[in-house]
């Protein structure tokens, strides 16, 4: 009887398994945020409410380790490839992760004081932070459906929760409710896309799926999952018409978290389009082209429009980052003509500075509503008065937003045009008119909240005292500042380069 | 003997095409109820048979541990959950008059719409397309699962232990009474 057992089981083959071979400094960046972020969390365990004060600081200081490793990989300069390509590390990738763990410490920054002022659950905010910021350095670097897929919910779903951290405000519930929903509902569409990919090519990689998807052309399915796959991202970057939730959201967020998902999650959502979309779809240009044309002429113009009615600070910046996606869109628009490289050169030139501008203005926000406590544009009358640094950093900051010179924002515009006109393609130089007429439009908008703070006359009864800011927040803004000036002059051509690296 | 395992190949065959139809239309059927029913409860249960009819067409496809995972966490875990939710909050149980959307026929518009790209697409794809009857090589290997997990997808299967335990805190923290 055991005899013929164990005859049974020895005819079972059993396919031995193989190690995978881990390239660990390559994944360093990323085992240094789990280790601070499991750090943090027990650290919290142990001293609960006496350790409170320090979370912050803890937090931040693991982002600003996990630069550390970046740094020492930039400067190897190896394009790291694991799992036969599923995850690779090259300049591009560090590019990103620069960005996302230098913008995850702005927001460590700006949510120092808010956090421990407003009898929220501070701690676990960080810990949701970290976990965010975790799934952006895995999504830089994974070039595969699943690896995708997983970090775009690991940096959503501690984002759904975080939107709801007001508990008693039933806003801050309406923006959780509200972005979940939306944000599951484009998960959905996007998986149905992937699996259709899956399905066609057998294969998750995106660039097995780009040469197996290669030679079929633009037969009905492959159409369908490209515009699936993409639907999908729009959701996340918010592009319009997928755009609905994120005024509402943004609103009733806590504003530091309203600066991670305009910036940070958005940022993350474009790198996941640019991943896709580049990669896997690279041979489909006549599907991917024409519809994030449209996307893109929609988002800007639409998100243009609807900004200058509004009269609250955050829903005008709101819908000017849909504005701004709708920029960020552009070059992904005519990879063909001018290569892969070129666009996402581009985008990511373009991601980094609207970073700090956008982050800086944030923060300029929310150093206001320490006295204003609203939002409102009208609040911010006279405040050359009783803040009068902040109000010339706002001016700078919404110079840049606008693309004025010499700040950073004009020198990512010219990218954007740049690619857009090389071409000379009706498509590119179509789509480079609706934005020059976007960038009008949104000069306006900006100028409006530029003169109420300089010339109006602030209302009866406000402070006039000087204002005071947290040191934290001082921080956030000098170093937004800092990179909002560098790279529209001294760091223009640098940052050129550096872009220009990113080796497909 | 070589008609006779034809003629078995094709018992088989027109078992496993009855079968499936069968299971495609009380699938179908029971999709139809779940969004209809203004009952949140009926809808669950209805949910129960769509869900237990996708792990039959797994099971029909030589998928074992697709239809077990199935039927572990959709069926076992998340409807039981939502059943809990429903029991557990003020929800109304029984029969709810504003439970249904207020245009139904949008919302078909858009179905239907949806519906007719999707049925073009995919017959045009693989309408021509035979899946040949149960044999060795459609039957999926499990340890090639577990072996894909812990070595090409490794990064993805450490991130998600990172996403439950950042749910988890989450969920806690905005559901907790305070």
């Amino acid at each position: 009887m055991v005899a013929t057992l164990l005859g049974i089981l020895a005819q079972i083959e059993q396919a031995p398994f193989v190690r995978p071979a881990i390239d660990w400094h390559a994944v360093a960046p990323e085992l240094v945020l789990l280790a601070g972020g499991a750090l943090v969390t027990v650290f919290d365990l142990i001293f609960m409410e006496r350790g409170r004060k320090y979370i912050p600081t803890l937090t931040g200081l693991t982002f600003l380790a996990a630069l550390v490793p970046v740094l020492t990989l930039w400067d190897n300069g190896i394009a790291r490839s694991l799992f036969d390509g599923a995850y690779i590390t090259d300049r591009y990738a560090l590019v990103l992760k620069a960005l996302f763990l230098l913008s995850g410490y702005v927001i460590v920054l700006m949510s120092t004081n808010y956090m421990a002022e407003g009898d929220y659950y501070d701690s676990e905010y960080y810990q949701l932070i970290s976990a965010s910021i975790l799934g952006m350095l895995v999504m830089a670097s994974s070039r595969d459906l699943i690896g995708i897929f997983v970090a775009l919910e690991l940096i959503s779903i501690p984002a759904y929760l975080m939107a709801a951290w007001r508990k008693r405000d039933l806003k801050s519930n309406e923006a959780g409710l509200k972005y979940m929903l939306m944000g599951v509902f484009a998960s959905a569409i996007m998986l149905y896309g992937m699996s259709l990919l899956y399905g066609l090519t057998g294969d998750t990689k995106l660039r097995s799926i780009s040469s197996a998807i290669a030679d079929q052309g633009t037969t009905p399915i492959i159409t369908m999952a490209i515009i699936f796959v993409i639907i999908g991202f729009g959701f996340k970057v918010s592009a319009v018409p997928f755009h609905t939730w994120a005024p509402d959201t943004y609103e009733g967020a806590p504003t530091p978290l309203t600066a991670f998902l305009a910036v940070a999650s958005k940022a993350a959502g474009f790198v996941a389009l640019m991943n896709v979309v580049l990669y896997a779809f690279e041979f489909q240009p006549e599907i991917a082209e024409p519809f994030i044309w449209l996307l893109s002429a929609a988002t800007m113009t639409v998100g243009n429009l609807i900004a200058i009615r509004q009269t609250n600070v955050v829903r005008l910046l709101a819908y000017s980052g849909v504005a701004q996606a709708g920029y960020m869109l552009a070059p992904l628009a005519v990879y063909e003509v001018n290569g892969i490289e070129a666009s996402a050169s581009a985008v990511v030139t373009y991601l980094v500075i609207y970073a700090a501008m956008n982050l800086g203005a944030f923060a300029v926000i929310m150093a206001a509503a320490r006295r204003t406590r609203s939002g409102e544009i009208d609040s911010y009358r006279g405040m050359l008065n009783w803040a009068p640094g902040l109000t010339v950093l706002m001016t700078i900051f919404l110079f840049s937003l606008a693309g004025i010179p010499p700040f950073g924002g004009w020198f990512a515009k010219f990218e954007v045009f740049r690619v857009l006109l090389t071409g000379n393609t009706f498509s590119g130089v179509s789509l480079a008119v609706i934005a020059a007429v976007n960038s009008v439009v949104a000069a306006f908008y900006y100028l409006n909240i530029m003169k109420n703070m300089w010339f109006m006359d602030a209302p009866e009864g406000t402070d006039q005292s000087k204002l005071k800011i947290p040191s934290p927040l001082v921080a956030a803004l000098a170093i937004t500042l800092i990179v909002t000036l560098v790279t529209g002059t001294v760091l223009a051509g640098p940052l050129r380069n550096a872009t220009d690296f990113l080796a497909f | 003997m070589s008609q006779l395992a034809m003629l078995a190949a094709e018992t088989q065959e027109i078992a496993t095409n009855f079968f499936f139809y069968t299971i495609a239309i009380v699938s179908v059927l029971s999709a139809l109820k779940m969004v209809t029913t203004d009952n949140v409860v009926h809808s669950a249960l209805w949910l129960l048979i769509v869900l237990a009819s996708v792990a039959a067409v797994y099971v029909f496809l030589g998928a074992e541990f697709a239809a077990a995972t199935q039927i572990l966490v959709y069926i076992g875990a998340i409807l039981v959950l939502l059943l809990f939710g429903v029991m557990l909050t003020r929800a109304q149980i029984g029969h709810e008059d504003d439970l249904n959307h207020p245009q139904p026929m949008q919302g078909l518009m858009v179905a239907v719409i949806l519906f007719a790209t999707m049925v073009y697409a995919l017959a045009d794809a693989f309408g021509t397309t035979r899946l040949d009857a149960l044999s060795e090589q459609r039957v999926e290997r499990t340890d090639a699962v577990a072996d894909a997990i812990f070595s090409t997808y490794i990064v993805p299967f450490e991130a998600i232990s990172v996403l439950l335990l950042a749910a988890l805190i989450g969920a806690i923290v905005v559901a907790r009474r305070d």
